[in-house]
């Protein structure tokens, strides 16, 4: 009871939901047939490593907490482009393919 | 009794749906639409976190860029509502132990930081209620003044990296591309 009113000022929870974030994303980049599907897994990744980074400086880094939240502005930037790029391929793809499932692109695959 | 604890559970709850949502919604337009929630929450934990300028990134740059890039990389994919497109037998049981490992691992690495269970070691630096409305310590200032000065090299690299990647985009993209 006590964790669960002291919720917002504690480590713990924000680490299980980043926990929880973290290992959808895995499910989602391993099951998932479209492109575009598996992106949105690793959104979800990168958001969960985000929150550590944030929840980690405020609660035990040194006293103005904005190192880790620079790290964090870094990472949201570098996904940004990520996102832009791998948008960018599943349009090539499509143009190419007529469709953006990875399993019926296996031009490479030599079978 | 305070506000923010009753409103933080709702924000996590809400964030952890979104992205059970957008893993397993066989509908992709639902799952970028539940990725939406998730993106949303976490900006509302970081607003708990002290990091209002984080959080406001986060909901310009994910949900209002990011997100709607992805709803126009839906539109690419003829199977839309998912219903050829399930993972079979196999792939499920590969999904499933890649997330019950990452899962017991981040949770086992979470419990292993020390001072997290003992009540002695304060995790309650300063509490949020007691935050509100005060001039918080981590505003843009300091963001900025950390960027120019510990981070100058990496934020110069970031922008010569946003370059290439603008370039590349439109490479890719480009109508005589292969």
């Amino acid at each position: 009871m006590d964790v669960f009113l002291q919720g917002p000022d504690r480590l713990l929870p924000y680490l299980l939901v980043a926990a929880l974030l973290f290992s959808l994303g895995v499910v989602s980049v391993a099951s998932r047939r479209n492109a575009v599907g598996y992106l949105m897994g690793i959104e979800l990744m990168l958001n969960a490593a985000n929150l550590d980074f944030v929840a980690y400086g405020r609660f035990r880094g040194p006293e103005p907490a904005a190192q880790s939240q620079v790290a964090a502005l870094f990472v949201i930037a570098l996904a940004a482009a990520e996102a832009a790029v791998a948008l960018a391929l599943v349009y090539a793809v499509f143009r190419n393919f007529r469709d953006v499932d990875l399993d019926e692109i296996r031009t490479l695959n030599g079978d | 009794m305070n506000v923010s604890a009753l409103l933080f559970w709702p924000v996590a709850a809400l964030t952890v749906s979104g992205a059970i949502g957008a893993a397993f919604a066989r509908n992709l337009v639902y799952a970028a639409l539940a990725l939406g929630a998730c993106l949303a929450g976490v900006a509302g934990l970081y607003l708990f976190l002290q990091a209002e300028y984080v959080a406001v990134i986060q909901m310009i740059v994910y949900v209002g860029g990011i997100l709607i890039l992805i709803l126009f990389g839906v539109m690419f994919s003829r199977d839309v509502l998912g219903t050829s497109s399930r993972p079979s037998l196999g792939g499920r049981f590969l999904a499933a132990a890649a997330g019950t490992a990452a899962l017991a691992s981040t949770v086992r690495l979470a419990l292993l930081v020390p001072g997290l269970r003992g009540t002695g070691l304060p995790d309650v630096r300063s509490p949020v209620d007691s935050w509100i409305g005060q001039i918080s310590t981590n505003s843009p200032f300091h963001l900025g003044s950390l960027l120019l000065d510990a981070w100058l090299v990496p934020f110069l690299v970031l922008g010569v990296l946003l370059t290439v990647v603008l370039v590349a985009a439109l490479g890719l993209v480009r109508k005589d591309a292969a």
